[in-house]
């Protein structure tokens, strides 16, 4: 396993020592749906690839290509640098991890785990050794003699892990692999998970609907939609400059300002969104904020409160009409101010609006 | 009828209810009710339908009046056990039988591995139907088919001659085609069940590791569909086990174990040596099915 550390410190993009996969022009109809509509991907060796959308928005069908599972309709898949697009799944050095971990239930949990050095032919008494390790590495060595019927959700996913690292594949396919996880579980298998890249230094791509859980996993991520992918990029790239109403709505919360509110509010042509944590209210008549140039200042009435544990989300009606969500976190003091029928000052910088395209 | 209240009124107690409100705070009344007639079908028909088999085997018949002599006796099961031609005749419908098994396997595995992995919906539920579609036709019109199909101047002669080939005739050969063939939907279903309760992701699961499909039948699908395979065998294995219109119809001078207790009961006139014979295959069976009652084939059938 040749790897590269590149010791990266930045939350950015780690240096690409070369290419892990290369999609062209890929595309996947079944019937008259373009569930895959002419993708064109490259993902860097030891990247956290994240592929975010909603079901049915191909990017699980994406995941299954680069498997091996569906053949392409047209275009061509590239693992580094080889031409694999026609290859079966056995030929492809890629492993999956699936949604429903998909552990073979006549077997233990050893035997899942040695399951691909058996098929490979490895000598008993080694893959024993190899997948005991594995084990290890996702904390269930002393579960080894289970069958995985008796195995809670967490600890499957765990050997499902165990079972496609165990053949050091250089790309892991994680297909919604947290899904299934109740919030607590999937929080600390996240925080594993990146560990467990870290470590292995492998590319890992990451399919999802979360968009939290892409965002703090993914060294970039691709937001899909019908079949096409409408952003690329960072994950604050992505979240801090979403270049589409879609973009801007999918991943995270955003006040979206058509052209003719842009007009009307901010005094400029097109399409904007605006986060609710870039906005600030306050009591109308009071002025905390000196109106400088570049704030824009707009009146009108909380028409509710929602209470967050860490913060309220404030809905605000405008006295033009436009309807604001603002995100305003807990200092303490403030926090039992707003109240449904009060009226406010929503102000914000014109730094922080995104013109979308 | 009063509307000025906002919630509806608790529904009077008519007796149906009253009797279903009964039934459900008294679990002994509902399942003595629930029990009764099933129970009484299965003691009546089967307990005591066997029981007066195997007394009956125990009794004998007069060789000189032809009566039935009501006095418990071992002879018929002496007969049966020291008697060569029962030897024979057992050991070749045990033949048939499990040639018909493992001829109907190799036929569903690949049929019904098309209907439940690979075909569309539409299809499988046309495949299905096709299945199940020879069941509706009378089991002495499909022997006679075969019987047709099989005879010297019959499509088999004419299809095989063209190949340096020949119709197998009336006998054992015809008598395990025909057997295979009828009992094949009763193979078919069970292993189509078996594998459509195999999730696709398992077997994609085994080639995304590196497993050839070969590798995949054998280590994955076998193992987990092994019950369902045993479920349609014993279908196989007993219903051969049992025939003897089969073999009077495309079997030439054979018989089988049918056979012989048709003759004791008919022209034999001995009902005691003919209820001997019937035991042979319910103790083969009763074996068989303890031995594959580990494997779980029997929440299979």
């Amino acid at each position: 396993m040749a790897v590269s550390t590149t010791d990266e410190t930045s939350a950015g993009l780690t240096a690409p020592s070369g290419t892990a996969i290369s999609l062209r022009g890929l595309s996947k109809h079944f019937g008259e749906v373009r569930a895959v509509d002419d993708v064109d991907l490259d993902i860097a060796d030891g990247e956290f690839f994240s592929m975010l959308g909603p079901s049915g928005s191909g990017k699980t069908t994406v995941l299954r290509l680069v498997a091996g599972f569906e053949q392409a309709t047209s275009g061509t898949i590239e693992l580094a640098g080889e031409d694999v697009t026609s290859r079966a799944p056995f030929d492809r050095d890629v492993n999956t991890v699936f949604q429903d971990y998909a552990l073979f239930p006549h077997m233990s949990v050893l035997d899942n785990v040695a399951y691909g050095l058996r098929v490979r032919g490895v000598k008993k008494s080694v893959r024993r050794r190899q997948a005991e390790e594995a084990l290890g590495t996702v904390q269930l060595a002393h579960l080894a003699d289970r069958s995985p019927g008796q195995l809670s959700g967490g600890q499957r996913q765990r050997v499902a892990l165990a079972r496609s690292i165990v053949v050091q594949p250089k790309v892991l396919l994680l297909d919604e692999p947290l899904g299934a996880l109740d919030l607590k579980l999937r929080e600390q298998m996240q925080v594993e998970l990146k560990q467990l890249q870290r470590n292995l230094g492998i590319t890992f791509v990451f399919v999802t609907h979360d968009q939290e859980e892409a965002l703090t996993l993914s060294d970039r991520v691709a937001v899909f939609s019908e079949g096409k992918i409408v952003q690329l990029g960072t994950p604050q790239e992505i979240y801090e400059t979403p270049t589409s109403e879609y973009v801007a709505s999918f991943v995270g919360t955003s006040n979206i300002f058509d052209s003719a509110t842009s007009q009307r509010l901010l005094g400029r042509d097109g399409t904007h969104a605006l986060r609710p944590e870039k906005i600030s209210i306050s009591a109308s008549g009071t002025s905390t904020r000196s109106g400088g140039a570049g704030v824009v200042r707009a009146e009108g009435v909380i028409s509710e409160s929602i209470y967050l544990g860490t913060g309220h989300r404030i809905h605000v009606l405008l006295d033009d009409g436009t309807r604001l969500v603002v995100l305003e976190q807990s200092t303490g003091a403030q926090a039992q101010r707003e109240q449904r029928g009060e009226k406010v000052v929503a102000s914000w910088s014109l730094d922080d609006l995104v013109p979308l395209t | 009828m009063s509307t000025d209240t906002s919630r509806a009124a608790v529904p009077s107690r008519t007796a149906a209810r009253r009797a279903s409100s009964l039934l459900t705070s008294k679990p002994w009344l509902r399942l003595t009710l629930l029990l009764t007639a099933p129970l009484t079908w299965l003691v009546l028909v089967y307990v005591v339908a066997l029981a007066a088999l195997l007394v009956t085997a125990l009794w004998s018949v007069d060789s000189f009046t032809g009566e039935i002599t009501r006095s418990l006796t071992f002879d018929n099961i002496k007969e049966i056990a020291t008697e060569s031609l029962y030897r024979t005749v057992t050991l070749r419908t045990i033949g048939v039988a499990a040639a018909v098994t493992i001829i109907d396997i190799a036929i569903a595995l690949p049929i019904a591995f098309y209907m439940a992995k690979i075909a569309s919906r539409r299809m499988q539920r046309v495949l299905v139907i096709a299945v199940l579609t020879p069941l509706w036709a009378s089991y002495l019109v499909k022997a006679f088919a075969w019987r047709s199909v099989l005879s010297d101047d019959g499509i088999f002669e004419w299809a095989s001659s063209k190949i340096g080939m020949g119709t197998p005739g009336y006998g054992i050969t015809a008598v395990i085609i025909t057997q295979a063939y009828i009992w094949l939907p009763y193979v078919i279903l069970p292993i189509f069940a078996g594998l459509e309760r195999v999730p696709n992701s398992l077997l994609d699961a085994s080639g995304d590791l590196g497993a050839s499909a070969w590798q995949t039948l054998r280590t994955v699908v076998f193992p987990l569909l092994k019950p369902a395979i045993i479920a349609g065998s014993i279908f196989s294995f007993s219903l051969t086990l049992g025939d003897y219109i089969t073999v009077n119809i495309v079997g030439g001078a054979n018989q089988m174990l049918g056979n012989l207790v048709y003759t004791n009961v008919g022209a034999a006139n001995n009902l005691p040596l003919a209820a001997a014979v019937a035991l042979i295959p319910i103790v083969i069976m009763i074996g068989y099915l303890t031995a594959v009652r580990r494997t779980g084939a029997l929440e299979n059938l």
